[in-house]
């Protein structure tokens, strides 16, 4: 082994500055008459002070509407059955963020509205409606951005998220919403009628139905199971 | 004295978290995620990084009784994040020390002793060439040089004795030099 070789190892500690003072002087004198080990030292210092500029990177939206869906099934008396969850390495980012939705939509959906045929005699009604068109509009906020993330993770993935399942998707929110508008407005006028409420609840159980019908969806999709998309597609559209 | 602001802030943003106080979690999401999802891109990949820092945030939140205060925040879900990657690192490919056993043996991993071969570094290339590193000196170049840790932390965290952290850290970078050196080798 020649010098050179042999006083390798201690660059690395010499740009640190991890050598006794002994060391780094026997070092510099190596250093003195040896132009590869001063290309050397000079590669190791750029080295480090570009790895030094490496900064943090701002994760994907759709990563906290996961962590937010999660923990609030942790959250006692979310009805989530504390940690619901294993590690989803195998499960495509796509298929959590849209399971991840449906989660926080049913938390958001139930816990506010039952049970549906006794209200808490000191809350109005018209309040408890208003609370749930709250909840239903953060619902749709957040499914709209699903939809989206969707779209632009598909097209990164090079797969595919058909243009028509997502127009239908949103065709079947949009008649779900129709029909919870609907109910809403009869509750509205008629806070004590007992058919009226449940008519809203059916509504909400039918939105989140389609909801989980289209997580079914993007499962057949990531599987490459062709016959189960095409079934879950048609689901999709009769619940619509 | 900062320290004691900063340490006050932190038991104060647990408590409110703890508390279920409306946006005290995603507040904490916020302002930490950044750093350990970069972190986690660079231990195990960008693939595996948003599983992965979900994993982090969920421990971290089920984990927030257990912070006392006696390190800065940042510091407690760093630890908490490294010690994750690790064992995801060690779940998918063996055991990190037979990595850097592998390492170890590997003929021409020093590299050239000729005058300088790199220019300007370029940030995306230094993370391509890291990517292309072996497990184990990875992780020990991605504590040192870009999360500023010392070799003892390292050799805390790994397991492993702080020579061995310095003797992976040579070797991270001799590689990453070979990987980014020009071809001509002309000095710069």
């Amino acid at each position: 082994m020649n010098t050179c070789q042999a006083i390798q190892p201690q660059l690395s500690s010499y740009v640190d500055g991890h050598l006794t003072a002994e060391e780094r002087r026997a070092l510099d004198a190596h250093l003195e008459t040896c132009s590869g080990c001063r290309g050397v030292l000079r590669d190791l210092e750029r080295l480090r002070a570009a790895a030094r500029q490496l900064g943090p990177i701002a994760p994907p939206d759709h990563v906290w509407l996961e962590v937010a869906g999660q923990v609030r099934l942790d959250e006692p008396g979310a009805g989530g059955g504390g940690r619901a969850s294993a590690p989803r390495t195998a499960v495509r980012q796509w298929i959590g963020l849209a399971a991840a939705l449906v989660l926080v939509t049913i938390g958001a959906f139930f816990l506010r509205v039952s049970p549906p045929a006794s209200p808490p005699g000191n809350v109005p009604a018209r309040d408890a409606v208003q609370a749930i068109a709250d909840d239903l509009m953060l619902a749709n906020q957040h499914y709209e951005r699903a939809i989206a993330e969707l779209d632009a993770l598909s097209k990164t993935n090079g797969g595919a998220l058909d243009p028509a399942i997502a127009d239908l998707l949103r065709k079947n929110i949009a008649a779900a919403d129709q029909a919870i508008a609907e109910s809403r407005s009869a509750v509205t006028q008629s806070p004590e009628s007992g058919p009226a409420r449940e008519s809203l609840m059916e509504a909400l159980r039918r939105k989140v139905d389609v909801l989980q019908a289209t997580v079914t969806l993007m499962n057949d999709m990531r599987r490459g199971d062709q016959a189960g998309a095409a079934e879950s597609a048609a689901a999709i559209s009769k619940k619509g | 004295m900062k320290r004691l602001v900063e340490g006050h802030a932190d038991l104060a943003l647990v408590a409110r978290c703890r508390a279920n106080s409306p946006g005290a979690f995603e507040e904490l999401y916020r302002a930490y995620a950044p750093r350990l999802f970069g972190l986690a891109c660079r231990l195990v990949g960008r693939g595996d990084a948003e599983d992965l820092l979900q994993e982090i945030f969920l421990t971290a939140h089920r984990k927030l009784g257990l912070y006392k205060g006696e390190a800065a925040l940042g510091t407690w879900l760093f630890r908490l994040a490294t010690n994750q990657c690790l064992d995801h690192l060690r779940s998918q490919r063996a055991r990190l020390m037979q990595l850097v056993d592998t390492l170890d043996e590997e003929p021409g991993a020093v590299g050239s002793s000729a005058g300088a071969i790199l220019g300007v570094v370029d940030r995306l290339d230094l993370e391509r060439g890291l990517a292309g590193l072996p497990a184990g000196c990875r992780t020990v170049f991605v504590l040192h040089d870009i999360e500023g840790c010392e070799h003892k932390e390292i050799g805390e965290l790994l397991g492993i004795s702080d020579g061995t952290s310095k003797s992976q850290l040579h070797k991270a970078r001799m590689r990453l030099r070979q990987m980014l050196g020009r071809t001509d080798g002309r000095e710069s």
